[in-house]
């Protein structure tokens, strides 16, 4: 039974991981237009895994994409310099959506595993009705 | 009829050690600490479900507890029922 309830634990640390990570691409896609941003990326901590202790996934830090930023030409916007180019942010929309996909798809395995144990010692109890 | 009814006294005062329950009922430790640890993951439960609610705590740290609250609560309640339906099985056995 133990094992059953630390693989709840170690899923929910999962969906805990893959829903910051949405967080931060949402973060990204909301700031595609702001001028001198950079996307977030969300580093998972490493740790040194030893065989007999069981443990989910940690949020590492939150890092920022070197990407260099896009030289935007818009001579009327504010901060556009002498040759009309203003700094914009470093976000591209389709690895964005590519990111979100792989959260999502990555949720809802962690979501399955949770089912499937919840289930398991469902039907280990049912057993015990008997 | 005097004497046997003077038997009857004895016995029965004899008997009576025996049927008086036990103040104390010998608990095993074991199983008091069960109990201990899973008042603690109701106790847990409960404030998550709290901190949920003011927007402190994750959805899924709370789906999490209560999941495993659900678990320990039916392992609980099926070793009950274990439990009841022995001795019901011992109080039908025929004397």
């Amino acid at each position: 039974m133990t094992d059953l309830s630390q693989s709840l634990t170690i899923s929910s640390d999962g969906l805990r991981l893959q829903s910051q990570r949405l967080r931060h691409v949402s973060e990204n896609v909301a700031n595609a237009d702001t001028p001198g941003y950079q996307r977030k990326l969300l580093s998972v901590k490493t740790t040194a895994f030893s065989l007999s202790d069981t443990q989910g996934p940690q949020a590492g830090r939150v890092i920022l994409d070197q990407t260099p930023v896009q030289e935007i030409y818009d001579p009327a916007h504010p901060l556009a310099d002498a040759s009309g180019h203003y700094r914009g942010s470093n976000v591209d929309l389709v690895i964005e959506i590519a990111d979100a996909r792989a959260a999502q798809r990555a949720y809802e395995a962690n979501l399955k595993m949770f089912q499937q144990a919840r289930e398991m010692s469902g039907s280990l109890l049912e057993l015990l009705r008997k | 009829m005097d004497i046997s009814s003077v038997f009857a006294t004895q016995k029965f005062s004899a008997a009576k050690e025996i049927l008086t329950p036990v103040a104390e009922p010998d608990v095993p430790k074991e199983a008091l600490s069960k109990v201990q640890s899973f008042a603690d993951a109701l106790k847990a439960t409960e404030e998550t479900a709290v901190s949920a609610m003011a927007g402190q705590t994750d959805t899924a740290a709370l789906v999490q507890a209560i999941a495993q609250t659900e678990l320990a609560v039916e392992t609980v309640v099926t070793v009950r029922d274990k439990v009841v339906q022995a001795y019901q099985e011992i109080l039908r056995m025929p004397i």
